[in-house]
C-alpha cells in the first residue's frame, strides 16, 4: 500500500480514467429533488464525491432490485425448449463507495460466494470489479457505524481508498490495479506523515458521532448476545411487530439484505424471462407455501427474523462480521420507529431493566 | 453443513422430457422424465432424501421431493397440484418438456440407521418423500432389523402408490399397517388417523429409528406417539418442506431459525428441529 496525492480538482480524471474501460457507478445528485444516489454514471463530472451517504446502498449494482437471469422459449406444438443464460459479466467501477457501504458489499460476497453453493449471478456482477472507497470525514446524521466496526474508513476491499484533507484526497492503493490508476494519473507520492494526517482526520469523524450512535457502541455486541440466546421478552418482540407496517423498505435499503424472489414472466418476443427481485422477510407470503400453509404468521415472528439475521452470532458466521454495517438508512426509511439503532435501544431497555430487578 | 452436492445443476435449468404421466390419486400424478441431453441424465446423480426444482415453461418453478431411489427406479416426480405453477404441470403431457435443477439437499443418512429397526410413519402424500427410502432399505433388506410401514389417509382412495402398495402388502419381512380416516364399506383394516396406528403396531422401541412425514397435525401427533413409546428424539427423522426459490441457500426463503431447509435441510432429526425455534 502507497499513499498519494490526489487533488481534489482532479477527482474528475479519475472517475474519467476509470470510465474508459469499466461501466462507472457511483454518488450523484438527482436533477430535481437534489438527493444522493448511488447510480450509474455516463458524464464523469457528474460524480459527487462529497454528497451525503446516498438514499440506495450500492448492493444495487450487484444485486439489481428485479433482473433478468435467464429467459426461455417453449413451443406446446413442436414441443422444442430452449433455455438462454444472460451474461452479465461488465467490468464495474464502484467509485466513491462509503465504507459501511463496502462492509455490506464484502458481507454479500461472504454470503452468495461462499458457503455451500457459490450464487453464478452475483458473482458474474462482481467480476472485474473496480473500487474507490472513500471515507466519511464526518458523519451523517443517522450514522452509526462506530457501533458495528465498519466506518468511518474503509480497512479492506478496495483497490483505492480516498480521504479528504483540505484541498486534496488521500489516495491510498489497496491492490496492484489501483496502483497502475495512481501511475496512469501521475499522483506524486505523500509524505511520511500521511498516515498521521488520515488517523487525526479519521479521529476527528469519530468524535463527531452523535452521542447516541457512541452511546450504544458496546451495546451491539450485548444485544447480539441476548438475540442469538434468544433471552429477549416476546413482548419486545411484540412491541417491535406492532411498529411494522412490512412495506419491506428496511431490506430495500440496507446493504446486506439479499433476499430475493424468483418469478417467471412472459415477455413480448414470445419468450419468458426468469427475474429475479429483492424480497423481504417482512411480507407475509415470503414463507407462504402453496395450499397456503405458512409456518411464519404474525408480524411479530418475521420481525424477529430480519434482526436476528442482522444480530445473531450464527448469521455474523457467514458474513464474519455483524450483518449490520451502521449505515442508518432503515432509520431513516422505516415509517415505524424500528430502524435498527432504536431496536438496539428497545432490547438495550429490556436488558437495563431485568438488569435492575 | 452439507456442502454443495457435486455435479448438481444450479443455475439454469436442464430439459426433461416427460416420458409417460400416471394418475395416483385425485390431484396428484407421476411424472416419468428423462432428460434430453443424456451426458446430463448419466450425471444426474441423486441421493434418497434429495430434492429438486422443476420449471414448468411459462408458469415457473417449483421444489418437490425426489420419490425415486436412484438404484432401482427411473426419475419421477409426484406432484399434487396445489398452486398455479403445479396446477401447470398437471396440464401437460407425455412428450411435453420441463426443467429440473439440482438435485439439492442433504438426503437420508442410511449409513448411519444400519442394523437398525426401521418404521415408516407416512400421512396421505407425506409418503412421496419417503418412498425412495423405503425402496432403498427394502433392496438392503439383510442391513436391518425389523422394516415397519403405517400409512394412513383420509379415505382407501386417497393411498398413494396403489400398486406399489399392493406389492409391499405381499413383500416378506416388510410389516405394513394402513389406515383410513373413516369406515368405509369393504376396508378391513384400522380406522383413525394415522398417529393411533402407533399403538396397535407394537413398534420396536431399541435400536430404532423412525422416519415421519405427513401434515403438520398428523406430525406432530406422531412425534408424540412415538415419544411416548419410548423412542428418543434423535430416532426420529423427517424431511421438511418450505417455499424455496433457489435451492442453493441463498434467496433464504426456506430459513426456520439458524438452518436453511435447501442446503442444511431437507432431512432432519426431531432432535435438531425441536431447536429451530419456529413452527414446523
Amino acid at each position: 500500500m502507497i499513499v498519494y496525492i490526489l487533488p481534489k480538482n482532479q477527482a474528475r480524471a479519475l472517475a474519467a480514467a476509470l470510465a474508459e474501460g469499466y461501466e462507472l457507478y457511483g454518488p450523484v445528485l438527482h436533477g430535481i429533488s437534489g438527493e444522493p444516489l448511488f447510480d450509474r454514471i455516463g458524464d464523469p463530472d457528474a460524480i459527487r464525491l462529497d454528497a451525503a451517504i446516498p438514499y440506495n446502498p450500492p448492493k444495487t449494482v450487484v444485486f439489481p432490485q428485479a433482473e433478468r437471469i435467464l429467459s426461455y422459449r417453449y413451443d406446446r406444438e413442436t414441443r422444442q425448449a430452449e433455455i438462454v443464460r444472460d451474461d452479465l459479466v461488465r467490468p464495474k467501477a464502484l467509485v466513491g463507495l462509503r465504507a459501511c457501504d463496502l462492509a455490506g458489499l464484502l458481507c454479500l460476497d461472504r454470503f452468495y460466494l461462499g458457503q455451500e453453493y457459490v450464487d453464478e449471478v452475483y458473482r458474474d456482477h462482481r467480476k472485474k470489479m473496480f473500487i474507490v472507497a472513500n471515507t466519511c470525514v464526518r458523519p451523517f446524521p443517522q450514522c452509526f457505524c462506530v457501533c458495528t466496526d465498519s466506518g468511518p474508513a474503509a480497512r479492506e476491499g478496495y483497490d483505492v481508498a480516498l480521504t479528504a484533507v483540505g484541498d486534496h484526497y488521500l489516495f491510498e492503493t489497496g491492490s496492484e490495479k489501483g496502483e497502475a490508476l495512481a501511475r496512469r494519473l501521475g499522483l506524486k507520492e505523500a509524505g511520511p506523515d500521511a498516515d498521521a494526517v488520515k488517523k487525526k482526520t479519521v479521529d476527528a469523524s469519530i468524535a463527531s458521532f452523535d452521542a447516541a450512535a457512541t452511546e450504544n457502541k458496546a451495546w451491539i455486541s450485548r444485544v447480539m448476545n441476548r438475540i442469538t440466546t434468544g433471552f429477549i421478552g416476546n413482548d419486545v418482540w411484540e412491541y417491535i411487530g406492532d411498529q411494522c407496517f412490512e412495506c419491506g423498505a428496511c431490506s430495500f435499503v440496507c446493504p446486506t439484505c439479499s433476499c430475493f424472489n424468483i418469478e417467471d414472466l412472459a415477455a413480448r418476443d414470445g419468450r419468458t424471462g426468469r427475474t429475479r427481485s429483492w424480497d423481504s422477510c417482512s411480507y407475509e407470503g415470503y414463507t407462504r407455501m402453496a395450499g397456503e400453509h405458512n409456518p411464519r404468521r404474525p408480524v411479530e415472528d418475521r420481525r424477529n427474523k430480519r434482526f436476528f439475521c442482522k444480530l445473531s452470532y450464527s448469521q455474523s458466521k457467514k458474513y464474519l462480521r455483524p450483518g449490520c454495517v451502521g449505515c442508518g438508512r432503515c432509520v431513516r426509511v422505516c415509517p415505524g420507529d424500528i430502524g435498527m439503532s432504536n431496536v438496539v435501544t428497545y432490547i438495550r431497555r429490556e436488558i437495563t431493566k431485568a438488569g435492575a430487578k | 453443513m452439507s456442502g454443495a452436492n457435486p455435479g448438481a445443476i444450479v443455475t439454469v435449468p436442464e430439459i426433461a422430457v416427460i416420458d409417460e404421466i400416471k394418475d395416483e390419486i385425485e390431484d396428484v400424478r407421476t411424472f416419468y422424465f428423462s432428460f434430453e441431453n443424456r451426458e446430463i441424465g448419466r450425471n444426474f446423480r441423486v441421493k434418497s432424501g434429495q430434492f429438486v426444482m422443476c420449471t414448468v415453461f411459462g408458469a415457473g418453478e417449483f421444489a418437490v421431493s425426489l420419490p425415486f431411489s436412484p438404484e432401482n427406479d427411473r426419475p419421477h416426480l409426484s406432484v399434487r397440484q396445489v398452486g398455479q405453477v403445479t396446477r401447470a404441470l398437471h396440464e401437460l403431457r407425455a412428450g411435453d418438456k420441463i426443467g429440473i435443477r439440482g438435485p439439492f439437499g442433504n438426503g437420508f443418512p442410511f449409513e448411519a440407521i444400519k442394523g437398525k429397526n426401521v418404521i415408516y410413519v407416512a400421512g396421505g402424500i407425506g409418503l412421496i418423500p419417503l418412498r425412495s427410502s423405503i425402496v432403498h432399505v427394502l433392496q438392503h433388506r439383510a442391513d436391518f432389523g425389523r422394516i415397519l410401514l403405517l400409512y394412513g389417509s383420509r379415505s382407501s382412495r386417497e393411498l398413494m402408490y396403489r400398486d406399489m402398495i399392493a406389492r409391499w402388502r405381499k413383500t416378506e419381512g416388510f410389516e405394513t399397517h394402513f389406515s383410513i380416516d373413516r369406515p368405509e364399506p369393504g376396508w378391513t383394516e384400522h380406522v383413525g388417523f394415522v398417529p393411533t396406528l402407533v399403538g396397535p403396531a407394537a413398534i420396536p422401541v431399541k435400536d430404532t429409528v423412525a422416519f415421519v412425514c405427513g401434515p403438520p397435525v398428523m406430525f406432530n401427533s406422531v412425534i408424540r406417539e412415538l415419544l411416548a413409546a419410548g423412542l428418543k428424539d434423535d430416532a426420529i427423522i423427517s424431511t421438511l418442506e418450505r417455499h424455496m426459490k433457489c435451492g442453493i441457500g441463498k434467496c433464504q426463503h426456506c430459513a426456520i431459525g439458524r438452518t436453511l431447509v435447501c442446503t442444511d435441510g431437507p432431512v432432519y432429526t426431531y432432535k435438531q428441529i425441536k431447536t429451530l425455534g419456529e413452527q414446523i
